[in-house]
């Protein structure tokens, strides 16, 4: 018992958290990456400039990062229903957070890309390579460190869009510190569960971290 | 032989200005050739023609095979950039692959690599006197060691034609003649044709056959390098001669130009002292106006012989020094 609460209750929780945030990183950094490169792509000095193609894939982009995360998950109810079967529940939760977090990343992937720059694809070109060669042996190996420090940071944002979601019947550690913290008055278990997310972003800073490190050491 | 004829480019986006206005050229085989202009002339864009990172507008240009570059589809383009190496002006290497897979990579685009490769790859770095550093990474070597390793990477796919845009401009005095000569000495073991861009004349003297220079979107010279040298007459063509001491102009203006004579010696005769032996034998005068016998490749002097200069000439050309009028 921790305040008067089940510690089993805090670990489900916990284990809800991770679970969203790590679910939806995975997902986030797939569609990311490939949204991300058809932003690159497609932009100017891209590999298939189109600018009309860009101007869409853009101001999708834009507007749904500018939808706040709460009005998002109201808003992908009826697709949640139909895509999970039930609206309640860390799985339910995935497809806000997915849809929430993947233009995110995806800019950061655009720039990324961007940055390993022209020069590198010059030089694939002029060696013969495909289009597709360049963007997958040499601009994304080229580019992974500074992907993964995106990811790293995109996983802590989802982090954050978890408790949020939490909050509206997610689960996890949003959840606990809403409804036995805030809800019932409690302010020592919203301090736990506050405690446990700064645990969780401090462990995926980590692990992020070791993977750029891992990344960049070559000698 | 490379030709280009009545090439015109201009870049989408750019009102007025013609990167390429009419340019014809023709670069033959087993030289290397030289491209000098000041920034924004087009030299750049010329090369980069080429190997059809941009097309052109008007015109024509032929290589190797290939007559008709703007409507090659995309399996002939790629055959064609594989045929042609690529020197940057900075590295441009991956820096997350190790020298070795740096080199290896043109390949990669194009089928597996093999033991043979891995091997060509490593004589390669021996050929630039890089052979130990194979496991290393770009960021772990110098600035001129880097281009000796994009030199080679631009051979593993046994190129015909070596394409080269400034690339010993980041480099200092000692190291760009160290890369000249590097790229002199493999162009001629693998067989290779060069075209290198520069705007420093020093390395056109250093190590070029012919000499093309572009101003402005124009050819406004294009030749061999002595003639460039030493008979330029394009006022551009001039500025770039005089600043490798080169100036024969303001020395000749003071004499009637009938009286001189342009002698060049090549490196096996330098050593003769063939002037004075002209004027004991011969017993003329003759004052010498312009020397410089010291250059890498060639050297030349202006003489003034105000009299029997039929003879003078005759019996230079009888040892070996090529004479010609002073224009
Ligand atoms: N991608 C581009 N888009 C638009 N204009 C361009 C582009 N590349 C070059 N130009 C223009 O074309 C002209 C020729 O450029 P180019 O790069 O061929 O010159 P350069 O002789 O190589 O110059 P430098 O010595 O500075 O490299 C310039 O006026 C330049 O501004
Ligand atoms: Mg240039």
């Amino acid at each position: 018992m921790l305040f008067n609460l089940e510690i089993s209750t805090y670990l489900d929780a916990l284990w809800e958290t991770a679970y969203m945030t790590i679910a939806s990183t995975l997902f986030v950094f797939a569609i990311g990456l490939g949204l991300g490169s058809l932003l690159y792509a497609t932009d100017k000095d891209g590999l298939w400039e189109n600018k009309t193609l860009y101007k869409i894939l853009s101001t999708v982009t834009s507007a749904l990062r500018s939808i706040p995360f709460l009005i998002l998950i109201v808003l992908l109810i009826p697709f949640t229903r139909i895509l999970i079967g039930t609206i309640l529940g860390p799985t339910a939760a995935l497809p806000a957070l997915i849809i929430g977090a993947s233009p995110f990343y995806a800019r950061i992937v655009e720039i990324a890309l961007h940055e390993t720059g022209s020069d590198l694809k010059e030089t694939g070109l002029s060696f013969g390579a495909t289009k597709l060669q360049v963007l997958f042996r040499i601009l994304i190996p080229e580019s992974l460190p500074a992907l993964v420090r995106g990811i790293t940071v995109t996983a802590i944002a989802i982090t954050g869009y978890t408790s949020i979601a939490g909050a509206i019947g997610a689960g996890g550690l949003g959840n606990l510190a809403y409804l036995y913290g805030y809800a019932r008055n409690r302010i020592l278990i919203t301090i736990a569960a506050t405690v446990m997310i700064a645990i969780l972003i401090l462990l995926i800073q980590v692990v992020g971290d070791l993977f750029v490190k891992k990344l960049s050491k070559k000698y | 032989m490379i030709t280009l004829e009545n090439i015109t480019k201009q870049y989408i986006g750019s009102k007025d200005e013609i990167a390429l206005n009419q340019v014809s050229a023709r670069f033959d085989s087993g030289l290397i050739h030289g491209i000098i202009g000041i920034s924004g002339a087009g030299k750049s864009t010329l090369i980069r023609l080429l190997n059809q990172l941009e097309s052109y507008d008007k015109g024509n240009i032929q290589i190797f095979d290939y007559t008709d570059l703007r409507h090659l589809n995309k399996e002939s383009t790629r055959m064609l950039r594989k045929q042609i190496g690529m020197i940057f002006q900075t590295d441009h290497l991956l820096s997350r692959k190790t020298v070795l897979d740096n080199i290896l990579l043109p390949i990669s685009f194009h089928r597996k690599i093999t033991s043979e490769d891995k091997k060509f790859a490593q004589d390669l770095l021996q050929e630039v006197g890089l052979s130990e550093y194979s496991t290393r990474y770009p960021e772990q070597l110098s600035g001129g060691q880097r281009q000796r390793v994009g030199i080679a990477r631009a051979l593993i796919n046994k190129p015909s034609l070596l394409l080269c845009d400034e690339p010993t401009s980041a480099l200092d005095v000692i190291t760009t003649g160290q890369i000249l000569q590097l790229i002199k000495a493999t162009a001629k073991n693998h067989s290779v044709d060069v075209i290198i861009v520069t705007h420093d004349m020093y390395v056109i003297r250093e190590i070029c056959d012919t000499v093309t220079v572009m101003d402005k979107g124009r050819i406004v010279e294009h030749g061999d390098l002595d003639d460039i040298l030493f008979k330029a007459k394009h006022p551009q063509t001039q500025a770039f001669v005089k600043e490798i001491g080169l100036d024969l102009s303001s020395v000749v203006q003071q004499f009637d130009p009938k009286e001189l004579l342009l002698l060049k010696f090549d490196e096996s005769i330098v050593k003769d002292s063939i002037i004075s032996e002209m004027i004991q034998t011969l017993s003329v005068t003759a004052s010498i106006v312009y020397a410089n016998v010291t250059p890498h490749r060639i050297g030349i002097m202006v003489i003034h012989a105000p009299k029997r200069i039929d003879e003078i000439k005759l019996f230079l050309e009888k040892h070996k020094v090529v004479v010609e009028d002073v224009i």
